[in-house]
């Protein structure tokens, strides 16, 4: 152990300048402490905020994977979900013969909103999953399941002409504690999970998946559909077919590619995004207000002491680094503090609440973090940059003289 | 080195501050051998930390020349780097950096000389030897004692191999005794490096260990006696 002697000390003498600048800011470590503090959660609030939308924007890029139908089209006026079945059966096979048109799968999207279910999920530890709008349930043709984004599935797929087997988004599944061989109630009836399956499009995912014409026979939609999923061949294009689709039956069918519903997820997120910047925005302000007062006062506390580094000849260059660097180890200390908690954090809130944890998978993109680091980087200059500049223009005799 | 040659040469220097109300240097002439040891006495606002100020390169004067070491400080623009090679300052309060250890403190002034960490390291374990302090070298200051403190400083202001040690009341926060101790140790150290040594002081019987005396009044320099002369 080193005591104080010169022998067995030498790794510990040798001093440099950045030692001496990172040592500096903790000689008042409250005042450090606070300065940190502030910048941290502007820090918190870039890297979670991040974390979050990058993880819902990841899912909407699931939506326009290879594989996946391009185009979905509904009756005119009828919405997208849970609508019941408003057109015929008939419909999926007619579309292929537009031009254009690869395959189609005719669904029939359905709400489950059956006593068994609520029940049962809202008594789960989900908080209530399903509880206040029900299950989505979507009928699809087995050997279709590609066309909804279902590629691979733990377990197997149902068979068409079954009666009680289900297949069930991960999301959902996490969120009723179910998985492969369980069973479940829907619409007064007891299905068996055979797989279970994971798009990335979180909406998907939190569905359940069964025959179609299961579902119609259970919604008293016999024949009936609510959407036609189509995929395009490979060198046509989307917006070209989808307008065809349109053409052909007038004011009666209405298309959305998989393209304008990323957009429009998309443009929901960039709210988000621009809210957070604004918020992120506010909390770097507070910080570097924090920090330019932190450093103005060190400043000010070592006002002879700048005098005496003057007197042993420091230029002023290295006076306004030394301090310039003294507010950046503060906004980068900040950054890997800031970084820890808004990862354990947000991890933290996922696990447990996994109704939420299952629709957000955060996003761990290198840029958000660098993003984060850029912000603390520049915190730190800017807020160090007045104090630093005072410091080195001070006068050696009236540096020497202050009191 | 040649020790008749005059190491410091001021003739004429004027200084004023508060827009020349207050005429802090009134035309001083001084002249300084290499390797001597003046004390500058004087009353309090006689212009004799001013003078130790100009000499130090830590000021500018309005009038007049000033050559230190050889070179012209009312021209040179480079005083940090005249500082720091040819001026080495004690303090009366010491000065020291209170986070910062003992050795870390004597190695401060290094940090512009492009010195090796190693022979920093080397050359403040030297100094720090000199002064009797080997054993604290991993302290801070605020852990010494005073004398101990001013100790440290000496080492520190020897540290880049000046030519000139300028020393502002360093016995005047200490006791007689200790006083003493870091005179004789100044005074030691001054030979042994073969250092100028510029000391400003109130008390008679510090000044009287230099080899000669400067008395400041007014501005200017009244009288210059050798020490032996002084009584």
């Amino acid at each position: 152990m080193c005591i104080g002697t010169i022998k067995g000390c030498e790794k510990k003498l040798i001093m440099s300048f950045l030692s001496l600048v990172v040592k500096n800011p903790f000689r008042n470590k409250t005042r450090s402490a606070l300065a940190i503090v502030g910048i941290s959660i502007g820090i918190i609030v870039i890297v979670a905020l991040g974390m979050v939308t990058g993880g819902l924007e990841n899912s909407t890029q699931s939506t326009l994977k290879a594989g996946a139908a391009e185009i979905t089209v509904i009756q005119t006026g009828s919405s997208s979900f849970g609508s019941g079945g408003s057109l015929n059966e008939s419909l999926a096979a007619s579309l292929l013969n537009i031009s254009g048109v690869k395959d189609t799968a005719g669904i029939l999207r359905a709400t489950n909103t059956s006593t068994t279910v609520a029940t049962t999920t809202s008594n789960s530890s989900s908080g209530g999953f399903g509880a206040e709008g029900g299950v989505s349930v979507t009928g699809i043709d087995a050997n279709k399941l590609s066309l909804i984004g279902v590629d691979t599935i733990n377990g197997t797929a149902f068979t068409n002409t079954s009666t009680n087997q289900v297949i069930m988004g991960t999301t959902i599944a996490q969120s009723l504690n179910k998985t492969v061989g369980d069973t479940i109630d829907l619409y007064g009836k007891n299905f068996t999970i055979t797989g279970t399956y994971e798009t990335g499009n979180f909406i998907t995912d939190a569905g359940i998946m069964m025959p179609l014409s299961t579902l119609q026979n259970l919604t008293n939609n016999q024949n009936k559909i609510s959407d036609v999923l189509v995929k395009v061949t490979d060198n046509a294009n989307v917006t070209t077919v989808s307008q065809s689709i349109e053409n052909a039956y007038p004011n009666q069918l209405s298309t959305t590619t998989a393209a304008d519903e990323a957009n429009r997820i998309n443009q929901g997120l960039s709210f988000i995004n621009t809210a957070s910047w604004a918020i992120s925005l506010l909390a770097i302000f507070i910080g570097a207000v924090g920090v330019i007062n932190t450093m103005i006062m060190s400043v000010y506390e070592r006002t002879r002491e700048i005098g005496v580094l003057k007197a042993v000849g420091w230029r002023d260059r290295r006076i306004l680094g030394m301090i310039l660097g003294e507010s950046i180890v503060l906004t980068l200390l900040a950054f890997v503090i800031g970084t820890i908690v808004a990862v354990v954090g947000v991890e933290l809130i996922l696990t447990l609440s996994p109704s939420v944890g299952g629709i957000i998978k955060p996003s761990f993109a290198y840029d958000i973090f660098l993003r984060a680091f850029v912000v603390a980087f520049l915190v730190g200059v800017i807020g160090g940059l007045y104090p630093a500049y005072r410091a080195s223009r001070l006068s050696p005799t009236e540096a020497l003289r202050y009191e | 080195m040649n020790n008749n040659e005059n190491i410091i040469e001021i003739k004429g220097l004027k200084k004023s501050y508060d827009n020349g109300k207050i005429k802090a240097l009134n035309g001083m002439d001084l002249e300084v051998k290499r390797g001597e040891f003046i004390s500058i006495m004087g009353p309090s606002g006689s212009g004799k930390s001013s003078l130790l100020n100009m000499i130090g390169a830590l000021d500018r004067a309005d009038e007049g020349s000033i050559k230190v070491a050889g070179i012209d400080l009312m021209k040179t623009k480079k005083l940090y780097e005249f500082r720091s090679k040819e001026i080495g300052f004690v303090f009366q309060m010491h000065n020291l950096i209170p986070n910062l250890s003992v050795l870390e403190n004597v190695q401060i002034p290094m940090f512009e000389t492009k010195t090796s960490s190693k022979d920093m390291k080397k050359r403040a374990l030297e100094l720090l030897k000199a002064v009797n302090l080997e054993d604290k070298i991993n302290q801070k200051p605020t852990r010494l004692s005073g004398g101990e403190r001013q100790r440290v400083a000496i080492a520190r202001a020897l540290v880049n191999h000046p030519s000139i040690i300028l020393a502002d009341e360093p016995t005047g926060s200490l006791d007689s005794k200790t006083g003493e101790v870091i005179l004789n140790l100044l005074k030691d150290l001054h030979s042994k490096e073969n250092v100028t040594l510029v000391m400003v002081t109130h008390e008679p019987y510090v000044g009287k260990m230099a080899e000669r005396i400067v008395t400041v009044l007014d501005g200017k320099c009244q009288n210059i006696i050798q020490s032996s002369q002084a009584g």
